[in-house]
C-alpha cells in the first residue's frame, strides 16, 4: 500500500538502479520491498501520533476489493498546527482491520 | 564523550530553518537524535519519521543482502540512493542523510592539523538551519590521516581557524577555510582551498571519491566493488586527496558521499596501492568532486560548479608542489566527474595509477586540458540547448539554432500538407544540413524546422508536465477504518496515512473529514 509514496518511490527507483547495475537480483529487491511495507506499516503505526480533520467536497468514489478510492475537491486539512488547502486530492484507503 | 558540541537551550522555534542549530550541528552522533531533530519533530515529524524507517528497513534487509553474497557496500549504495531521493523529493525537507550513520558522515582531518571544536564557531560558520554530519574521525596515523569531510548537501562554512571536534573525541583544527554550499539542492560546491590543507602532505592526493573508510579488508572489497562500479554515478563526489592510511580507516562513512554507484571508488585502488595518506573531503550527493576519481562522468549541469570550482582550486596551491599535485588531482577528479560518470572504474583506474607523485607534473597539464575540453564541450552543449530551447533567439552562434531560430521566427502556422510531406522528407537533409539548405529552399527548411519544433517543443512540454503533474498531485495513502455515507453526505474515519501535497510529506494517525 504505501510503496506509491515518496519514501516508497524512492525506494523503489534506488533499487532500480541497483538492480540494472546488477548489484543486487530482482528477487532481493523485492525482499527490500516487503521488508519495506512491514517497516513503513509498523512505524506508521507505532511513531505517529497526530490527528488530522478535513472537509471538502466529494468528487468521485470508488469501491473495489475493499479498497477505497475517493477523489475530493477544494479540501482543507486541518492539523493542530497547520492548515492545509489544495483542490484537489486523491485518497486511496485499504481495510485498517 | 556523548556530547562534543556545547548545547544550548532551544528557542521555540517554529520551523527548524528559523532555529539557530549551530550549536548542535556537529553534535550529531551515531544513532543519536540532535535537538534539532527533536525540534523538527516538533515541527514536522515526517523526516524524523522517514529516517527511522529507512534505518528499519536497511537494518531488515542487511541479512537478505548477506544471504545473498551481497557486499555491505550495496547496501551501503542503496541507503545512500535512497536518502538522497527521499531529499530531493522536497517532501522532507530537513532530512538528514548525515544522521542516520555515522559512517556516512566522517571528518577526517589530518593528523597535523589540530582541530577543537568550538561551538561558538562552528555556529557562525554552519548555516541555521542545516545540521552537519557526524564527525567520525578515522583513525589518525602516524603520518597519515584522512580528511574526509562528507556533507549531505547542506551548507557548510568552515573558515580557517575553526577548531572541530571529531565525535571520536579528536580535535580538529581548520587551518583552511572550508566552505561547502549547496547549489541546486543536491549538488554541493565544495570550495575549499585545500592546498592549505594539503600542504602537510607531500605526496599527491588520491582522488578518491566516494570511497568509504573501511578496513583493510573492506577497502580490497571496495576496489573490487569500485571495479564493477561503473554508472550509477548520480552525484559525484568531492574528494581531496589527503593523507590517507588506509589502516586507519575504519568507517565506511565515506558511503555518504557515494551516489549510488559510488563509482568513484576508483579511488579505493589508488589508496590501496598509494602509500601516502590523502585527505578526502566527500561530501554526499555533492555533485562536484573537486577531485574525481577519474571517472568519466558527463554532468553538464554540475559541470558550472566544478568548472568554478577547479578554479578556486588552482588558485591556491599552485604554488606549492604538494598541493599542486593535489590540486591535479582535484581537476582531474572535476574532469572526470563532469565527464561520464557511466564510465567503468576500469579505465579510470589506469589512469589513476598513473598519477603517481612521479607523474604528477605530467597529469596535472593533461587534466587542466581535459577539464578545459569538458568545460567547453559542456559549455557548448549548455549553449546548444539554450538556443534550441529559446524560441526567437536570433542568435547565430549555433548553425542549428539560427536556423531553428528564425524558422520559428518566420513561421506562424503556414505549413501546408504538401510541404510536409516535403518537410519530412528533407527532415533528415536538413537536421544535417545548416546554411546551405536554409539558403536555398527558405520555406522548405522552415517548414520542416517548424515542424521539428513543435515536436521538440512538445518533448521538453511534455517532460516538464509530466513530472509537475506528478510531483502535485496530492495523494493520500492510508487505511479506513469506517467509511459511513447518508445520502449525499460522506465521512471519512481514517488512519495511518502519509499524505503528499505538493511534494510536501505529511502523516497522521488518524483523520476525519467530511465531504459531500
Amino acid at each position: 500500500l504505501y510503496r506509491n509514496t515518496t519514501l516508497g518511490n524512492s525506494l523503489q527507483e534506488s533499487l532500480d538502479e541497483l538492480i540494472q547495475s546488477q548489484q543486487i537480483t530482482p528477487q532481493l529487491a523485492l525482499q527490500v520491498l516487503l521488508q519495506f511495507d512491514k517497516a513503513i506499516n509498523s512505524a506508521l503505526a507505532q511513531r505517529v501520533r497526530n490527528r488530522v480533520n478535513f472537509r471538502g467536497s466529494l468528487n468521485t468514489y470508488r469501491f473495489c476489493d475493499n479498497v477505497w478510492t475517493f477523489v475530493l475537491n477544494d479540501v482543507e486539512f486541518r492539523e493542530v498546527t497547520e492548515l492545509i488547502k489544495v483542490d484537489k486530492v486523491k485518497i486511496v484507503a485499504c481495510d485498517g482491520k | 564523550m556523548n556530547s562534543l558540541y556545547s548545547r544550548q537551550p532551544e528557542p521555540p522555534f517554529k520551523t527548524c530553518l528559523e532555529r539557530p542549530r549551530l550549536h548542535r550541528v556537529l553534535r550529531r552522533r551515531e544513532g543519536e537524535v540532535p535537538d534539532g531533530a527533536t525540534v523538527m519533530a516538533y515541527v514536522n515529524p515526517v523526516p524524523k519519521l522517514y529516517k527511522s524507517v529507512i534505518e528499519d528497513v536497511i537494518e531488515g534487509v542487511r541479512d537478505l543482502f548477506a544471504e545473498e553474497g551481497i557486499e555491505e557496500q550495496v547496501l551501503k549504495d542503496l541507503k545512500q540512493l535512497w536518502e538522497a531521493k527521499v531529499l530531493q523529493s522536497k517532501a522532507t525537507e530537513d532530512f538528514f542523510r548525515n544522521s542516520i550513520h555515522s559512517p556516512l558522515f566522517t571528518l577526517q582531518l589530518p593528523h597535523s592539523l589540530h582541530q577543537t571544536l568550538q561551538s561558538s564557531t562552528a555556529s557562525l560558520v554552519i548555516p541555521a538551519g542545516r545540521t552537519l554530519p557526524n564527525f567520525t574521525t578515522t583513525e589518525l596515523g602516524a603520518s597519515n590521516s584522512s580528511a574526509n569531510f562528507a556533507f549531505p548537501g547542506y551548507p557548510i562554512h568552515v573558515p580557517a581557524g575553526v577548531t572541530l571536534q571529531t565525535a571520536s573525541g579528536h580535535l580538529y583544527k581548520v587551518n583552511v577555510p572550508i566552505m561547502v554550499t549547496q547549489t541546486s539542492g543536491r549538488a554541493n560546491v565544495l570550495q575549499h582551498p585545500v592546498q592549505q590543507v594539503f600542504q602537510q602532505f607531500g605526496q599527491p592526493s588520491i582522488i578518491h571519491t566516494g570511497i568509504p573508510r573501511l578496513t583493510p579488508c573492506s577497502l580490497q572489497a571496495t576496489t573490487e566493488k569500485s571495479q564493477r562500479m561503473e554508472t550509477m554515478l548520480q552525484q559525484p563526489t568531492i574528494l581531496y586527496p589527503g593523507t590517507v592510511d588506509r589502516k586507519h580507516l575504519e568507517n565506511a562513512t565515506s558511503d555518504i558521499l557515494i551516489p549510488p554507484g559510488n563509482e568513484h571508488k576508483i579511488t579505493c585502488e589508488a589508496l590501496l596501492s598509494s602509500p601516502k595518506s590523502s585527505q578526502f573531503i566527500s561530501l554526499p550527493s555533492v555533485a562536484f568532486p573537486p577531485q574525481v576519481s577519474q571517472l568519466e562522468c558527463n554532468m553538464e549541469p554540475v559541470l558550472g560548479v566544478p568548472a568554478g570550482m577547479t578554479q578556486n582550486l588552482h588558485g591556491g596551491p599552485l604554488s606549492m608542489d604538494p598541493q599542486g599535485a593535489l590540486h591535479q588531482h582535484m581537476s582531474d577528479v572535476q574532469l572526470h566527474v563532469l565527464k561520464h560518470r557511466m564510465f567503468g572504474c576500469d579505465s579510470m583506474k589506469q589512469p589513476r595509477n598513473t598519477e603517481e607523485p612521479s607523474g604528477l607534473p605530467d597529469s596535472e597539464k593533461d587534466s587542466n586540458s581535459h577539464m578545459d575540453l569538458s568545460v567547453q564541450v559542456t559549455d557548448d552543449d549548455i549553449n546548444e540547448i539554450i538556443q534550441i530551447d529559446g524560441a526567437g533567439d536570433t542568435s547565430s552562434n549555433d548553425e542549428i539554432g539560427s536556423t531553428r531560430d528564425i524558422d520559428e521566427n518566420e513561421f506562424l502556422g503556414t505549413i501546408d500538407a504538401g510541404s510536409l510531406k516535403v518537410l519530412e522528407e528533407e527532415a533528415d537533409s536538413i537536421s544535417n544540413e545548416d546554411s546551405t539548405v536554409n539558403s536555398s529552399d527558405n520555406e522548405d527548411p522552415q517548414i520542416d524546422v517548424v515542424e521539428e519544433d513543435p515536436l521538440n517543443s512538445g518533448d521538453d512540454v511534455s517532460e516538464q508536465d509530466v513530472p509537475d503533474l506528478f510531483d502535485t498531485d496530492n495523494v493520500i495513502v492510508c487505511q479506513y477504518d469506517k467509511i459511513h455515507r447518508s445520502k449525499n453526505k460522506w465521512k471519512f474515519y481514517l488512519k495511518d496515512g502519509v499524505m503528499c501535497f505538493g511534494g510536501r510529506d505529511y502523516v497522521f494517525a488518524k483523520a476525519i473529514g467530511d465531504a459531500e
